[in-house]
């Protein structure tokens, strides 16, 4: 029994031991992995940095160069791909304090749904501050992203401690798989225009189109053009950040974020003929394209992103025309709102 | 002999992975307290898996001789007249308590996202979807079925290119009624739309586009 009691006494010892090591831990991690999601997305916006990434899924990668610089209010981007075909994306954005829906649950502020609801992004994800580590020679907290539900992703970023930017973003499947990975290699944070190489360039970006529009306050909700269709399911904490009417090319689309995933929705008239009913991925992003005839009328229906393959299944067959036509045939005549006859590629 | 080495070894890669069954963690645990070599390997593997998991100190010290030679000294664990029961009890009490903490420790380092491991885990090819079911057609280069793009994405030994071709993966079920240079146009198409939504809207600045180079490199294998 001696024997007993004493081993007893040195598993409480470390349980104590334990607890005390961790305890601030603990504490540390409520106040600050959120903040620091917060501080990441308005330092990777408003900062000027010009830094070397790789992007990475099972077995391929790729390299980028990315600068970033803003003035006079207007974010300049550069893009080039260091290897492959020679490749250079440009992209200017109006307006640096242009937060979109995205920039909104991210900051942590409630947006608001609708009159009633709101949004949070710690009611969808668990923050876990994870550590520190070095990426890209530089040093960082490392903070695991939990999702609440299977409904989207997790990840594991890595936010440089000096200037918050986003260092590292590893999307992680429910199983705790890597799917993708984004990680900076290099960085050099700061520089002018004309260091960044921008100067230049100024023909060039004269000539690109800006990215501007669906800008909210934190009061609004975005102004999305009615629609003529709905969703009957959605996964919770999504809301639609962006909203096309038809383009000359018979092609709607909308786009749906939580503040960390992603996913657009684009329904075709012109093209659903030809488009059969399929799954497809490309890394982690899932493609899942239905069919659905309302009022002998075709429509394919693709919901893109990087969700799980269930989820976007599951809302791509739950899209629907809110406010139909007058029904003109018998096979119609299903009540409002689910007049769709989905042809979903899962069973 | 070497078949009996084999098994532990074996049992204690299960033991590392939180699968070791009741049998082999007892006689993992006999064998530790007997021999140094196994123990070694178990220090090994632990050693590799904080390395992996990216823990900044890695202690190479063993406090197991010198807590087991404490306890030792500890006057109640001398060997006194109730020796033989009392002793055999109180080795089975440490051992029990050992393996609660190696059970703990084990489930400490797997529950899901502590056993990141992306570094290492990159190397291997993860099948993206587990509920991946369903026929999967052939198609051209650019676009592949699940089957072969494991194959393709795996080697990076494409001839025409030193670098890995991308690869957009397909699984359909309608009857094939369509062009398939329609659909890969299509799929690119609204990859590259969601890479631009994404670009603005997921706080990742221009990240997605990385993403979408691969389609657009994929269409331009053509």
């Amino acid at each position: 029994m001696v024997f007993l009691s004493f081993v007893k006494k040195i598993k409480v010892a470390a349980l104590v031991a334990a607890v005390l090591l961790h305890g601030p831990l603990f504490a540390a991690q409520m106040e600050s992995a959120h903040d620091l999601i917060s501080k990441m997305a308005k330092a990777s916006r408003e900062l000027n940095y010009q830094g070397l990434f790789t992007y990475e899924y099972r077995g391929n990668l790729t390299s980028v160069k990315l600068t970033h610089a803003v003035q006079d209010g207007q974010i300049y981007e550069r893009m080039q791909h260091m290897d492959g075909v020679q490749r250079n994306a440009l992209r200017r954005t109006d307006n640096v304090d242009c937060l979109r829906t995205g920039d909104m649950l991210l900051r942590g502020s409630a947006y608001r749904l609708n009159d009633q609801s709101y949004a949070r992004l710690e009611d969808f994800y668990e923050f876990h501050i994870k550590g520190q580590g070095r990426i890209a020679n530089r040093q960082v907290v490392m903070i695991h992203v939990l999702p609440k539900d299977k409904h989207r992703y997790g990840y594991v970023v890595a936010i440089d401690k000096e200037s918050g930017l986003l260092l590292q973003s590893v999307l992680m499947s429910h199983t705790g798989k890597p799917l993708e990975r984004f990680q900076f290699v290099d960085i050099q944070i700061g520089g002018s225009m004309a260091e960044l190489g921008f100067d230049s360039e100024a023909s060039d970006f004269s000539d690109v189109a800006l990215d501007q529009g669906n800008c909210i306050d934190s009061n609004s909700q975005i102004t999305t053009s009615a629609s003529r269709w709905s969703t009957q399911w959605m996964p919770p904490g999504f809301v639609m950040a962006s909203h096309k009417l038809v383009d000359n090319q018979g092609q709607e689309s909308m786009m749906f974020t939580d503040g960390l995933a992603v996913f657009s929705v684009f329904i075709d008239i012109d093209k659903a003929r030809s488009l059969p009913a399929i799954e497809a991925n490309l890394g982690a992003t899932v493609a899942v394209l239905t069919k659905a005839e309302i009022n002998n009328q075709e429509y394919a229906i693709c919901v893109v992103g990087e969700i799980p393959r269930a989820t976007a299944s599951q809302i791509a067959s739950a899209i629907s025309m809110s406010s139909p036509p007058p029904p003109s045939s018998p096979a119609s005549s299903s009540p409002s709102p689910s007049p769709l006859t989905s042809k979903s590629p899962l069973p | 002999m070497s078949d009996h080495k084999e098994r532990l070894d074996q049992s204690l890669s299960a033991l590392m992975d939180g699968e070791a069954t009741d049998m082999e963690l007892h006689r993992l645990l006999k064998e530790v307290s007997e021999g140094s070599e196994l123990r070694d390997k178990w220090k090994r593997y632990h050693m590799v898996s904080s390395a992996l998991k990216g823990d900044a100190a890695i202690t190479p010290i063993d406090y197991s001789a010198a807590i087991s030679a404490a306890i030792d000294e500890e006057p109640s664990h001398r060997q006194s007249a109730l020796a033989g029961f009392v002793g055999s009890a109180g080795r089975f009490a440490i051992a029990a308590s050992v393996a609660l903490v190696a059970v703990l420790g084990v489930q400490q380092l797997n529950s899901p996202l502590d056993s990141v491991a992306p570094v290492s885990e990159f190397a291997g090819i993860e099948q993206v979807d587990e509920e991946n079911v369903g026929p999967a057609i052939q198609f051209p280069s650019g676009f592949q079925p699940i089957i072969n793009a494991r194959t393709v994405s795996a080697g990076g030994n494409n001839k025409s290119s030193q670098f890995v071709t991308p690869v957009i993966e397909v699984r359909q079920q309608a009857e094939r009624n369509y062009s398939e240079a329609q659909l890969r146009a299509y799929m690119n198409d609204v990859m590259a739309r969601h890479s631009n939504h994404a670009a603005l809207n997921s706080n990742q600045g221009m990240l997605p586009f990385a993403r979408l180079n691969e389609a657009e490199a994929a269409a331009e294998k053509e």
